[in-house]
């Protein structure tokens, strides 16, 4: 299994956990009288699971498991796949903390649109690496 | 990788594209008094769990599951290419009927979506055996 594989899935791990852990402070945020922000962590806390763990978990194994995509370079430009995983848990992160505050009333909409662009670079990163070991035979 | 495969993984591929991009336009409003329409999320998590997420999953699955011992080693691809065909024309469908705020066309691209995994599934499920046999 490639390096940047086990990264992807131990990072995917890390999401899932934390998803799931969200999941249980946002239901639980009246009842545990925890602070409004964990109310409005909602959509955040989704975006954990499907992004974070879902998405993280097939750019792994599709990095690992799709079919070479030349004998020189089996898994095609590989520094794409590294980036693709900087830029999502770059994302992801910095929406863990603005999204909150943006529900709350607080200024994060530069902290918003960076984490949505960081999202879709990591997204274009993977797609240009993946596309060339995608072909029929 | 047979050639419906690598269509169903490029679609998702493009649709994983598209869904990023939605997903990204709905953060950046979140913050700003231009608040995307709440119908466009409704594209956004179509495009994202069944046009990227289901439609890469029905793709390798296509590709790895183990093979017929006798005759085509995949099974006729014929329910498998129509199952392409209208599970990205209830995509389209529905991310229209969800942009515009037509939950009869979201229903009407769900329906496609159905017919789509149905015809999949038809497909899939003699090929959900052990190895070799």
């Amino acid at each position: 299994m490639p390096a940047v594989t086990r990264w992807l899935l131990r990072a995917g791990m890390a999401w899932l956990l934390a998803g799931l852990a969200g999941g249980v402070l946002v239901a639980g945020q009246g009842a545990l009288d925890l602070p409004p922000a964990f109310g409005a962590a909602g959509p955040a806390v989704f975006h954990f699971l499907t992004v974070g763990w879902l998405t993280q978990l097939i750019f792994g194994v599709a990095h690992w498991m799709f079919p070479r995509a030349s004998a020189e370079r089996p898994r095609g430009r590989e520094g794409l796949v590294w980036a693709a995983l900087l830029l999502l848990n770059a994302g992801l992160l910095l929406r863990l903390g603005a999204e909150p505050l943006a529900a709350l009333g607080h200024a994060s909409a530069p902290a918003l649109a960076i984490s949505g662009l960081l999202q879709f670079a990591a997204a274009a990163c993977f797609t240009a690496n993946t596309w060339p070991r995608v072909r029929g035979r | 990788m047979p050639a419906l495969a690598a269509r169903f993984i490029r679609t998702a591929l493009l649709l994983l594209l598209a869904s990023f991009a939605a997903g990204a336009w709905a953060l950046a409003a979140k913050g700003t008094a231009a608040a995307m329409p709440a119908s466009l999320r409704g594209a956004h998590a179509e495009l994202a769990l069944v046009g990227w997420a289901l439609q890469l999953a029905l793709g390798v699955a296509y590709w790895i599951l183990p093979k017929h011992a006798a005759g085509p080693p995949r099974g006729d691809a014929a329910p498998v290419a129509a199952s392409w065909l209208l599970l990205n024309a209830g995509i389209a469908v529905a991310v229209v009927g969800a942009a515009a705020g037509r939950e009869p066309l979201v229903a009407g691209g769900r329906l496609l979506e159905l017919g789509a995994v149905a015809l999949f599934a038809l497909h899939a499920l003699p090929r959900i055996k052990a190895f070799g046999r």
